[in-house]
């Protein structure tokens, strides 16, 4: 792999500092003065109280996962933290593209993250399947589609002109760094604001023209999930699925039920962590049962227990047939929960595609032989010019596959060396990660770092 | 906690294909503007459950209330000697006056609640991402606060009408006006001119007008009752007694269109800024500082400016038993409140006017507030 100065890339990606964090009266006896003095008396009351219990809430914000039902699945002791996920982690072994038919994906088996297939729990989690993308335009029309979508704020193009596919069925990483457009595009796709420019489509329906049927098969958390701080859990559903109406208040229990908030339902959101508050924010976008799910970073404020359920969670609502558009600038987040991405840079979507097809494009992948004889190996890896390098090291012999190569190149290399009669303990290939590919794409480092 | 009763087909549906036509179904009314039932009451919920909001509205709508008369009753229950019944005309002219001002503004507070809650609490976007109509989503406010104000302007009033109808003192059976001179009550202005006829001294010594006029000092033997002698007349029959049965219908409804124009006028211009603090103390002021000094007395040249005054048209149409008419203005009993409100200073504006000043008031509040709700960025 490529070295890479991490903490450049921490602070390229991290930007400005996000808000996470989340407030019997005789006749003439009362003269004018007397009644202000009483309203503001009885204002400043409210809004003191107001105040208070805003407080509170706010200060009872992260006391979180010391209440709430303990996940179904604890997380592996090995999980990496937010903090090392975005310094990016080496992917491990390439993974083979599936072969499903277009548009129709098959399901990927159960994700164990913080374990590598070697079973070493130290090293990275393992990529798993990613499902087969076909980017030809599906008869109902993608999940998502824009065309030359334009948002400005006066001088500022927050959008700019973005050329958007996303495909059903799959999930779909919209990544960027912070500042770069991610939060105003989906803004703009579910009719918070108003778009500048552009056609844009939800599951084949044109928006804004019928908005309201488009919709109601979609669900969304935009930005941080915000609640009613003095209802409980159940009632800020029942507020949102009286808005959507139809079968919507049927799937309260069943929602909070499917993100663990089942015996938290009854109480206030104030009292809620900020992984509680993420949680009910995606109970409340499954209330439609949405074909198309838009989450704006949702592994914000989670900790890596509660990142690893989302991940889950996420991986379940594709496997279910939905598709999930995820906006994050967790860059590892996304490589393990999505099957394709946008790279979103300046408000411009810089490319688009199955990870696994835009990471093969780059040359960064390599292959470390464990061999009897590295040098001799070496000469005859340059000789035969399959590689674009070798060089020797501690470790043994680092071969540099060039870009493009298929995993075919690693199997020749393998024939060559045994043919020549080196013997060969080991092959271990190390793909670009999405990291890389992304920093390869984007411009900005250099300018900010 | 409450677990979902089984159900045979999953709600939240495993295995869905996405590409099956038909499989989601999109709620009929999704796009009406109307808001339904259900949307109402869940709005409901959410301001009822503000517990700052509703010890705000039980304090300035139904406390002064409870507490005057439950005073009252009780000093008069204890020392009957000293202190008399508990409801009187007075008190209740006060109360009710009361009630207008402070649910005006309450009102006001409750409609810019409800107007900014959402936005400031965040839940503006997920509404609107549900994609039910903008506008259903502000007509539903409407119904949902004031059923709040309604109600607590109704348990207020009832109480007020209550112990002023039977723990009141007996009702007299003539009008006390100048110099002590009794009048008989409840006399129409074609039975007082008879009783002037008939009692020329005594009519002569209770209404001013008739020793004013011609031969000042001396008794008209024919004297006749002006209409400003009735208005007095009725004036201070409307002092002295307690309103009827149907006065006081009156009275409350009056009471409950001024709360509702409070309601609504907060929730327009809550909606138009967004900002619930600036929109109650800018309706605060309208109340107790513009609005009486608009009423008080006529500005040269801004006579239909000051009329344009929703305080102002609402004065106009204060029940007679809130607010008896003074010729002159400003010195009624009402006059007293806020310097010179409960009776108008300035001419009376034609009927018509009258009415669309207070219409125009509610159209062009909720219009503005549906539109800034229905463009807004969420």
């Amino acid at each position: 792999m490529n070295a890479i100065d991490t903490r450049a890339v921490s602070q390229y990606l991290a930007g400005p500092a996000r808000w996470t964090a989340a407030a019997a009266v005789p006749k003439g006896g009362l003269h004018g003065g007397g009644i202000l003095i009483v309203v503001i008396v009885l204002a400043a009351l409210g809004f003191s109280v107001t105040r208070m219990r805003s407080r509170r809430h706010t200060a009872q914000r992260d006391d979180d996962w010391g209440r709430r039902p303990p996940p179904a699945a604890p997380p592996p002791p090995t999980e990496p933290p937010a903090q090392a996920t975005l310094v990016g982690l080496p992917a491990a072994a390439g993974s083979p593209v599936g072969t499903g038919p277009a548009n129709s994906p098959a399901p990927r088996p159960a994700e164990s993250p913080g374990t590598a297939p070697n079973g070493d729990p130290s090293a990275a989690p393992a990529r798993t399947p990613r499902r087969a993308i076909s980017f030809e335009r599906p008869a109902d029309g993608w999940a998502v589609e824009t065309h030359g979508l334009t948002k400005r704020f006066g001088a500022n193009v927050a959008v700019n002109g973005v050329e958007l596919l996303v495909p059903r069925g799959v999930a779909f990483g919209y990544l960027g760094p912070n500042g770069a457009g991610k939060t105003t595009l989906i803004r703009t796709l579910l009719g918070l604001t108003r778009a500048n420019g552009g056609t844009m489509s939800l599951l084949g329906i044109p928006v804004p023209a019928q908005r309201s049927l488009a919709q109601a098969r979609v669900g969304a958390i935009v930005d941080e999930p915000r609640f009613h701080p003095h209802l409980t859990g159940r009632d800020n559903l029942r507020l949102l699925a009286a808005a959507r109406g139809g079968d919507a208040r049927q799937r309260i229990g069943p929602s909070l039920e499917r993100v663990g908030l089942a015996e938290r339902a009854d109480d206030k959101v104030a009292s809620y962590s900020m992984g509680m508050r993420q949680r009910l924010g995606v109970a409340s976008s499954l209330l439609g049962d949405p074909e198309l799910l838009i989450l704006d970073e949702p592994m914000n404020g989670l900790d890596p227990a509660g990142m690893h359920e989302m991940r889950t969670m996420i991986i379940s609502l594709v496997d279910e047939g939905r598709t999930v558009v995820l906006s994050s600038h967790l860059l590892d987040e996304v490589e393990r929960t999505c099957d394709a991405v946008a790279i979103v840079d300046r408000g411009r979507v810089v490319r688009q595609g199955p990870i696994d097809e835009l990471t093969r494009g780059t040359d960064a992948g390599s292959l470390l032989v464990d061999c009897a004889d590295p040098a001799r190996a070496a000469r005859l890896i340059d000789e035969a010019g399959i590689a674009a390098g070798t060089s020797l090291t501690d470790a043994g012999l680092t071969v540099t596959l060039p870009a493009g190569s298929s995993r075919e190149l690693v199997a020749d290399i393998n024939r060559r060396l045994v043919g020549s009669g080196i013997s060969v303990y080991g092959l271990q290939e190390t793909r670009a990660s999405l990291e890389e590919w992304f920093l390869s794409v984007t411009t900005r480092l250099g300018e900010n770092p | 906690m409450t677990s979902p009763a089984p159900t045979a087909e999953p709600l939240l549906s495993a295995g869905r294909s996405p590409t099956r036509p038909g499989r989601v179904t999109v709620p009929r009314r999704l796009g009406a503007a109307l808001p339904t039932w259900d949307l109402i009451a869940t709005k409901h919920l959410e301001l009822r459950k503000r517990r700052g909001l509703m010890i705000t509205v039980a304090v300035m709508i139904i406390a002064p209330t409870v507490l005057i008369m439950g005073l009252r009753l009780g000093f008069h229950l204890f020392d009957p000697a000293h202190y008399g019944p508990a409801g009187s005309p007075s008190v209740f002219n006060a109360i009710a006056n009361l009630m207008a001002e402070f649910g005006f503004i309450v009102a006001a507070v409750v409609g810019a609640a409800a107007a900014t809650t959402d936005l400031n609490d965040g839940v503006f976007r997920y509404l609107v991402i549900t994609g039910r109509s903008r506008l259903a989503l502000y007509l539903a406010r409407i119904p949902a606060g004031l059923a709040i104000l309604i109600s607590a302007l109704a348990i207020s009033f009832t109480m007020l009408c209550l112990v002023t109808a039977y723990e009141s003192v007996p009702q007299p059976t003539t009008v006390s006006m100048n110099n002590n001179i009794s009048v008989p009550a409840h006399l129409d202005q074609a039975q007082l001119q008879t009783w002037a006829g008939q009692h020329p001294r005594q009519a002569g010594q209770a209404f001013f007008d008739i020793l004013s006029g011609p031969g000042s000092g001396q008794v008209q033997p024919s004297a006749s009752v002006a209409s400003t002698d009735f208005t007095q007349y009725t004036s201070a029959e409307d002092t002295q007694f307690n309103p009827a049965p149907n006065e006081m219908f009156k009275i409350g409804l009056w009471l409950g269109l001024e709360i509702g124009i409070g309601f609504l006028v907060g929730l327009g211009l809550g909606s138009l800024t967004g900002q619930r603090t600036l929109s109650t103390i800018l309706l605060i002021g309208l109340e107790i500082i513009v609005t009486p000094i608009l009423a008080r007395a006529e500005i040269p040249y801004f006579l239909n400016g000051q009329r344009l005054d929703v305080g102002v048209a609402m004065d106009q149409l204060r029940p007679a038993a809130l607010a008896p008419a003074t010729p002159g203005g400003g010195g009624g009993p009402g006059g007293l409140l806020f310097g010179g409100r409960g009776a108008l200073g300035i001419p009376p504006m034609p009927t018509w006017s009258m009415i669309s000043v207070i219409v125009g008031w509610i159209v062009v509040w909720s219009v503005v507030g549906a539109w800034r709700m229905m463009t807004r960025d969420a």
